[in-house]
């Protein structure tokens, strides 16, 4: 008997869930299909995002996920806009030679003086001051916390703060990005000092900030609401939007589905392949931006000796149709490029060497690089060894792995074998970290600072840096180097510009084509640019309004 | 105890064996400098050799230390019990659900065999076992969240909903359900056939006993206590199999934690979980071999 009590009672509880259920769906709390009125999404005073991820930290200076979510919150000196010019953001003005807010010194070093506007407050009503920026650079070169990067603080030795707006940077040598050093903010002082940074969840999980948002809730799994905070520096109308819900939703397919349903009103840096779905969602419209970045094929001189030769490599360029790939896989929507530094920027040079498609002559080079099919096999060889080589890339990317299969086929035409190769993100940051692979096809993403050394300088190969196509030129690492070490903007254009035209003569590597950022926003969201660098599109979240 | 302590070595191993470690998670931001890198590796204790770092965790761990997660810097434990409602919520509910279509389909199939009943069901339960859960998630994504507008596509709903918060189970919780009902009406079914032919039943047809009490009061607790072992082994790897289901519906539980940290090669997070799973498997295991003991008296003595 009480074994049959026990059945029933699992087929009542079945029944109370299934009436649960269906009482709440005819409550209507979801929105019916084809409608443009999200029921949970958007009110006027409200956007959910749905985002791809959860951060780790809030901390900005911890993190080492896109800092979408933390830049609402916490505001840098500076920001970079959609044009990727540095805008003063807590500062009143960004210092240059020309306004004399930077000084060369005759020992090689420098000074920055930094002025911030003196109507900023942190959320708890703490004056924003000199001692935070000071603090900051204390905090971050202490060996006792752990930030996700050091750069530029290292090259720091001390901070004087003659008043409470004025902070004055010492630097024991030139640091051309200095405008960048406070882009990610500044710690608060009065929480943070003699405090464990590292262990410091009160901060890191809410930080204190000067944004318009401030952490409301953090439902770990789920979502990170943002409230507006009442008195925003920049007046009390800012921001419009009274709530941003971030859900966390890891699946690429629920992201779009909850955006077709109205349960998400935006999704941010969607991927291309979805673009002609996304775009056909009524009251969501595409928001496109060509972004910092470039999708390139990385030719590792070291681990395949073939790459050494510049002939082989120009070969190769020649080999590649760069505009059927953009025109066909990409839609149009990612332009052609020629070189790591994207018209976006201002280091931008339109003039270096350009590779044409070209197959006939992609095959004389390798014909003169001594690269002949011997043996009648459709692959050259020389010495024995057959031109045959493995191109990874990451998985899980469908226009990456298209794309990577064009490339197979065009190589092949030419008489050169690639295998393709699929790992999964961390696997390939271990791969080309090691220097473990022949050829890659991958995106840097680039800060808003053209920072080439770390790139192609001859003794930045890892671990000292990222030159993994293992590229030793000395005229090129004199140009980059020169570069890091030059403020004057226009000077550096110079250097920068014959940097490129080296490495595009060169042919280092095989340029395809500039990485666009798509993002999908509800059609009655006004104010929005996006935003072509880690900036994030939430950079002037201040300015939306939905109406 | 032996055998977690094996169970963890390997586990340590085999996640050591997966290319890339927390310090390459880092790689994907260009201002994280070489000197950073290690910076980061000495502060996560990762320049230590492998032995040394097996050990300390071990040490640390049956003390109760978890330790910090990597990737956030937060106790382990901390992050592992915040999933675990979630987590309790989609198995519990799928677990009665999956119990509650089993048992009638597999008695069903096994009384009415070799009929358009049998089959019908042997079909759906054979589609439970084959057809992927992230595709049937999608599908029923696509159905009832897009097509009808019944159901929320994904997510838990929030704290303040209420009773509304049960319609954000029902997708993920009939997926799941669905998957494991399907191989548990086979046990039954099979279990029941066997068990209809003994002696015993037959014996009870002629002392008279109704049809009704033959099949309610003797076959089906004898059928029973075979599968309930079955069930029990299989609802300890609930868990990892809510992996996928939890991704496709975005639900906050323990599986996605895993996927999450699994990505970020969150060592510290992603061997305690490991521990705590080969806990409850064995938890289970006892488990069943006690309810099989109550259910059939022969096992207990």
């Amino acid at each position: 008997m009480k074994r049959v009590r026990l059945l029933s009672a699992c087929l009542t509880a079945l029944a109370l869930a299934a009436c649960g259920g269906g009482s709440g769906t005819g409550g209507g709390a979801t929105a019916p299909a084809g409608t443009t009125g999200p029921a949970s999404g958007a009110s006027a005073s409200r956007l959910v995002v749905g985002y791809d991820r959860e951060p780790d930290t809030l901390n900005r200076f911890s993190t080492h996920i896109l800092e979408d979510i933390e830049s609402c919150v916490v505001e840098g000196l500076v920001t970079t806009d959609e044009h990727m010019t540095i805008v003063p953001l807590l500062a009143a003005s960004v210092p240059t030679l020309e306004n004399g807010g930077v000084v060369l010194r005759k020992d090689g070093g420098m000074d920055v003086t930094w002025k911030l506007r003196p109507e900023v407050k942190w959320h708890d009503g703490t004056p924003h001051t000199s001692a935070d920026v000071k603090f900051t650079v204390e905090a971050i070169n202490s060996p006792a916390y752990n930030p996700e990067s050091t750069d530029g603080f290292d090259r720091i030795t001390s901070v004087d703060t003659p008043d409470p707006l004025t902070a004055v940077l010492h630097y024991h040598e030139v640091y051309a990005p200095y405008a960048l050093q406070f882009v990610r903010g500044t710690l608060p002082q009065h929480v943070l000092a003699g405090r464990d940074i590292d262990t410091a969840n009160d901060y890191n999980r809410a930080p204190l900030g000067t944004g318009p948002y401030k952490v409301g809730e953090w439902k770990s799994g789920e979502y990170i609401r943002l409230d507006a905070v009442p008195n925003y520096w920049r007046g009390a109308q800012f921001p419009a939007i009274k709530t941003l819900l971030f859900k966390f939703i890891a699946n690429t397919n629920t992201r779009i589905t909850q955006l077709k349903s109205g349960e998400v009103d935006m999704v941010v840096m969607f991927p291309w392949d979805k673009h002609r779905e996304v775009a056909a969602i009524p009251g969501v419209s595409v928001h496109r931006i060509d972004g910092n970045g470039y999708e390139h094929v990385t030719l590792n001189e070291r681990a395949f000796p073939a790459f050494a030769d510049v002939r082989v490599r120009q070969a190769l360029t020649h080999a590649v149709d760069r505009a059927l790939l953009s025109t066909t896989i990409l839609e149009g929507l990612a332009p052609v490029t020629h070189g790591p530094v994207q018209p976006v920027s201002w280091a931008h040079n339109p003039n270096v060497r350009q590779y044409a498609f070209d197959p006939a002559r992609a095959a004389a080079l390798l014909d003169e690089a001594g690269w002949r099919d011997s043996n009648g096999d459709g692959v050259r060889d020389k010495g024995g060894q057959r031109f045959s080589f493995t191109l990874i890339t990451q998985a899980g990317f469908a226009v990456r792995e298209n794309v990577a299969q064009v490339l197979q086929r065009q190589f092949k035409d030419v008489g050169v074998e690639a295998a393709v190769q699929l790992h999964d993100g961390t696997s390939i940051s271990k791969l080309w970290f090691e220097g473990k692979f022949h050829a890659m096809l991958h995106w840097w993403q680039l800060p808003a600072d053209p920072e080439l050394a770390l790139f192609f300088a001859k003794d930045r190969m890892p671990p000292a840096g990222r030159n993994i196509n293992y590229v030793s030129d000395d005229a090129l690492t004199t140009l980059v180097y020169a570069a890091d070490r030059t403020v004057s903007q226009a000077e550096r254009t110079r250097i920068l510009g014959e940097a490129q035209a080296r490495i595009a003569d060169l042919a280092i590597e095989i340029p395809l084509y500039g990485v666009t950022k798509l993002d999908a926003v509800p059609a009655r969201l006004k104010g929005f640019t996006g935003n072509p660098t880690n900036t994030g599109p939430f950079w002037n979240v201040h300015a939306w309004t939905l109406e | 105890m032996p055998l977690l302590l094996i169970v963890s070595g390997i586990a340590f191993g085999l996640l050591q064996l997966v290319p890339g470690g927390p310090i390459e998670v880092y790689l994907s931001n260009p201002g994280v400098r070489p000197e950073d890198l290690e910076r980061l590796r000495r502060a996560l204790g990762l320049d230590r050799p492998l032995w040394v770092q097996y050990v300390s965790w071990l040490a640390a761990f049956v003390r109760g230390d978890w330790g910090f997660s990597f990737s956030d810097g937060r106790p382990v434990l901390d992050r592992i019990v915040e999933r675990l409602p979630a987590s309790l919520e989609l198995l519990g509910a799928s677990f009665v659900l999956a119990l509650a279509a089993a048992l009638p389909a597999g008695i069903l199939a096994a009384v009415k065999r070799r009929t358009f009943t049998d089959r019908a069901i042997s079909a759906v339960a054979a589609a439970g076992v084959s057809i992927p859960a992230f595709w049937l998630g999608l599908m029923l994504q696509l159905t009832f969240a897009l097509g009808l507008g019944w159901l929320p596509s994904a997510g838990r709903g929030a704290e303040g909903d209420g009773l509304a918060r049960l319609e954000y189970l029902v997708m993920p919780a009939a997926v799941l359900a669905f998957v494991h009902a399907a191989a548990w009406s086979r046990y039954l079914r099979a279990s029941m056939i066997e068990v209809l032919a003994a002696p015993f039943v037959a014996a009870a047809r002629a002392r008279g006993v109704n049809a009704r009490s033959r099949l309610t009061r003797h076959a089906l607790p004898n059928a029973l206590a075979p599968v309930a072992t079955v069930i029990l082994l299989d609802a300890a790897l609930m868990v990892p199999g809510a992996v996928v289901t939890e991704s496709v519906f975005a639900w906050p539980g323990v599986g996605s934690l895993f996927t999450e940290a699994l990505g970020r090669r969150d060592y510290t997070v992603l061997m305690a979980m490991l521990m705590v799973s080969s806990v409850a498997v064995v938890a289970f295991n006892l488990l069943a071999d006690l309810i099989h003991a109550w259910l059939d008296p022969r096992v207990a003595s």
